[in-house]
């Protein structure tokens, strides 16, 4: 190898080092600041600039929320652990498994309104135009998922999806 | 070693003799270097003469590292945002009514 070409090289390893090096350093240092925050409101106040004033309304709000969600959560899987109990040994979705699906379904279909209610409350602590956005971000997130579910199932079997 | 053989050593080495140099030899010698044509320099050579430069390697390295941090704080918000959002997600929405 020659000797303009060998310095070349060494030239290239020396700054993909230097630059993998300082982009690492970059990127932890952040990443550690950040560690140190265990709220669960961060994501909040950092994306939609909310005041301080707004930021405890909201925290009261989600404090509020929480121990009704905490009890879906807890209807839904004593609902589930009863329908996996009528599925279980059997060949064919019976009567009463049949039931507990309904249950299960209605269950979750109430705490998925409490949950967009939470979102309504919440927007509506913010400055209008944040608000729009937090409720379409999260609209997005939650009933979006399963709209993509869909669509890519869909696709797959080629037959119109659920939203068509 | 017999003597006289070592007599006759001497005496052969002196008589040798020593080719003396033409005349204006070393004129002759400079005029052939400076007229040696030089090997032109190829783009390799042009680019490593560059980096070699302490200037541009200091400013190269130095626009490589404030880039570096730079991309990396970016990158890291970045990531600290979508686990701030994954957080607060999980706490609001549980997986079972996503």
């Amino acid at each position: 190898m020659n000797r303009p070409l060998l310095t070349i090289l060494s030239a290239l390893v020396l700054a993909a080092a230097i630059f993998g090096a300082s982009y690492w350093t970059g990127q932890r240092g952040c990443l550690m600041c950040h560690a140190q925050s265990t709220d669960n409101l961060t994501w909040l106040r950092d994306e939609f600039h909310l005041s301080d004033a707004e930021m405890a309304r909201i925290r009261e709000l989600h404090e509020g929320y929480m121990p009704k969600c905490m009890e879906y959560c807890a209807a839904i899987a004593e609902k589930k652990a009863e329908l996996q109990s009528a599925l279980a040994g059997t060949t064919n979705v019976t009567p009463q498994a049949q039931a507990k699906l309904a249950e299960l379904a209605q269950l979750r279909a109430q705490c998925q309104a409490n949950m967009l209610q939470h979102f309504m409350t919440v927007s509506q602590a913010m400055p209008p135009a944040e608000g729009r956005r937090y409720l379409a971000e999260m609209q997005r997130l939650t009933l979006g998922f399963h709209e993509e579910l869909e669509q890519s199932m869909a696709s797959m079997t080629n037959m119109p999806s659920a939203r068509q | 070693m017999n003597p006289e053989d070592q007599k006759l050593s001497s005496l052969l080495r002196q008589s040798k003799p020593a080719p003396s140099l033409p005349p204006r030899f070393a004129e002759h010698v400079w005029r052939r270097i400076e007229h040696t044509p030089e090997r032109s320099a190829t783009w390799l050579d042009t680019l490593a003469a560059m980096i070699l430069r302490p200037r541009i390697a200091w400013a190269t390295a130095t626009v490589l590292l404030i880039s570096g941090l730079l991309l990396g704080v970016y990158q890291g918000n970045q990531t600290a945002r979508q686990a701030d959002l994954g957080r607060y997600l999980a706490s609001v929405a549980p997986s079972a009514v996503r």
